[in-house]
């Protein structure tokens, strides 16, 4: 079995650290979670280098690029410790580079050029987590508009997004499985408004609720056949799982990184205490957990590429990385006792982030729901 | 017609390990296009693309300089080919060999111009833009930040102590770029992917003539190291007393 990387991917990488010690610093991070905003700078010169259009395809100015890639340079920014610092743009748009209409598929690609957010995917209600088949925001068709009612919450960067992918049931649909749409909907449609929710983690991508007040919009914001939003929205799902697993990876190495550092250099009662049995014990099983965590995200990635994904793995891989990542960090931030706690240490942001991957992009327990009752399923005669 | 650019393919000093006996380890250290020598290409891509010229590459070295890896690692950086010398019987070359071989490779690129990086990031000499001029029987301007085609040859921008002034230049010239004349982009999968397509002439030793330039390394040393000097001057004329040391010690 060969692990080694191609040349591409060498190179890639290469360049991926240049950029990142040119236009992302350890304090640009620091200073975009502190002030709460998108690393735009960092988006936009991604972008002018062609990392934002890897995964699409030639005739949108993409290059094609398998999955595997995509995860090497979402880990190596994730490392940097900025998380969702790259990917979750290029899936979202390539959802709408499958199923949008060209003007559609125009209107993205042109946001995402600037470095900006394409849209912000509302999702979520606040009695629709989990749960997303109790969805209640409506969208009525009628006379070639779409008035939209209800409410998303914990929408992620929406705060600058020209554009809400908003999910949406038709009340009047006989056959519930084929009764929610997807509408692009500009964020400055008349009737939307929007109230920012303060998180403790994800500083660098915002958080809002959305109150949609009979938002009227023209029947072209359609995205793709109606009645088939859920499963247009769920054809990336699998992906976007692994690759969220990816930020887990990073940010526990980046923990890693500081806590080992830290270590080695920390005296307490007269030695480092890298030499004490009980950190040396925190630090390997932190190694092992990303050693495993690697395998994982790398195993996935392969056969997303190869074809051959079935269905527990990337949710096997979410719910692991998301867990093993956070305990990472929690064992960092022990390393570092009372300092790993002062704003200012790295290990206490990257403890934060690596907190909300354990709910975003679905729950620990929806992983188990998912993967459980599929294994069940499996044995069952 | 061709602008040419003299790149080097070299361990990065910085991930070299020195040891407390003063032994250095290389294991570690990467090899890729040397720090300085992306930014003359950089440089050398805006001008060729200026003046419809064309961007080639020359560099000399180790076996390695031919790899695959290499080659897509300069190319992608934004030269249009590249023609190299790589074999293992340079390791023990001196610069001025070395500067001839980039020389002979520019002349056959049918070079109008040769850039260079302000120095190579392993030994950072910064003499190998006046040997490859001498070779060639050109001017060479070092501490150039920007470079432009004129009827007859060149307009240079050099920075001196204080400013800078402009140079023309008619003919050939060897220009060594100063480290901030440009940010050279940063290659993506589109650039490396077109690089493995690129054409590389690959010259060897006994297709050039060099010069029998010998160089005898008798030893080497560390310098002398003076003792820190601890002493604080006190009282109204103590600024007085500091120059006075400082100038008595050389240091002003």
């Amino acid at each position: 079995m060969d692990f080694s990387l191609s040349e591409e991917q060498q190179l890639l990488l290469e360049s991926l650290d240049e950029l990142l010690e040119r236009d992302c610093s350890l304090a640009y991070i620091a200073a975009c979670d502190a002030e709460h905003r998108q690393p735009v700078e960092f988006k936009r010169a991604m972008h002018e280098a062609g990392f934002l259009t890897l995964g699409f395809p030639e005739e949108y100015g993409g290059t094609p690029t398998d999955t595997m890639t995509l995860c090497l340079i979402a880990e190596r920014v994730a490392r940097q410790g900025l998380n969702l610092g790259y990917s979750t743009e290029i899936l979202q748009v390539l959802d709408i580079l499958e199923f949008g209409s060209e003007e559609q598929k125009q209107a993205v690609l042109g946001v995402l050029a600037e470095g900006e957010v394409p849209f912000a995917l509302a999702f979520t209600e606040p009695g629709a987590g989990s749960d997303s088949a109790a969805m209640a925001m409506t969208a009525v068709h009628r006379d070639g508009k779409v008035v939209l009612n209800g409410t998303k919450t914990l929408v992620t960067n929406a705060v600058d997004s020209k554009y809400l992918l908003t999910m949406a049931r038709n009340p009047d649909a006989t056959d519930p499985r084929r009764a929610i749409s997807m509408y692009l909907v500009p964020m400055d449609t008349p009737g939307i408004e929007l109230s920012p929710i303060l998180k403790m983690c994800w500083h660098t991508a915002d958080s809002s609720e959305i109150f949609y007040n009979d938002v009227v919009v023209d029947e072209s914001c359609l995205v793709g056949v109606k009645g088939e939003g859920f499963v247009q929205l769920m054809k990336n799902f699998e992906v976007e799982r692994i690759m969220t697993a990816t930020q887990s990876l990073g940010l526990a190495e980046a923990a890693f990184e500081d806590a080992a550092a830290y270590a080695a250099q920390r005296v307490q009662f007269g030695q480092p205490i890298g030499n004490f049995q009980q950190i040396q014990q925190k630090l390997t099983d932190m190694a092992i957990k990303i050693e495993n965590m690697r395998n994982f995200v790398y195993h996935s990635a392969w056969m997303v590429d190869n074809d051959c994904l079935d269905r527990t793995q990337a949710a096997m891989c979410k719910r692991y990385c998301s867990l093993a990542a956070f305990e990472v960090c929690d064992d960092a931030m022990q390393i570092f006792g009372g300092l790993g706690v002062t704003e200012g240490v790295r290990v206490e942001r990257l403890w934060r982030d690596a907190r909300g991957h354990r709910f975003g992009g679905g729950t620990d327990e929806i992983m188990v729901h998912i993967v459980g009752r599929q294994i069940v399923k499996q044995h069952s005669r | 017609m061709s602008t040419v650019v003299a790149y080097k393919w070299s361990a990065n000093p910085q991930d070299a390990v020195v040891g407390s006996d003063g032994t250095v380890d290389w294991s570690r250290a990467k090899a890729g296009v040397g720090e300085y020598d992306t930014i003359p290409i950089e440089l050398g891509r805006r001008l060729a693309d200026a003046t419809g010229d064309e961007l080639v590459g020359v560099s000399v070295g180790p076996a390695a300089v031919a790899s695959p890896m290499a080659k897509k690692a300069a190319l992608s950086r934004g030269l249009d080919r590249a023609v190299v010398l790589a074999d293992d019987a340079v390791a023990g070359w001196n610069l001025t060999r070395v500067a001839a071989a980039l020389a002979a490779l520019a002349d056959r690129a049918e070079a109008t111009i040769v850039l260079t990086g302000d120095a190579s990031v392993d030994e950072n000499a910064k003499m190998t833009s006046a040997l490859v001029a001498g070779s060639l029987g050109w001017p060479c301007f070092q501490d150039v930040s920007e470079v432009a085609r004129t009827d007859d040859g060149w307009r240079l921008t050099q920075v001196v102590s204080g400013g800078t002034r402009e140079i023309e230049v008619s003919g050939g010239v060897v220009v060594a770029v100063t480290t901030d004349a440009v940010v050279p982009r940063v290659p993506g999968m589109k650039e490396i992917l077109a690089a493995g397509k690129k054409p590389v002439d690959e010259v060897s030793v006994s297709e050039i003539e060099l010069p029998e330039a010998a160089l005898e390394i008798q030893g080497r040393a560390r310098p002398v190291m003076a003792t820190r000097k601890h002493h604080v001057f006190g009282g109204t004329d103590a600024v007085n007393q500091l120059v006075a040391a400082m100038r008595a010690d050389g240091a002003i």
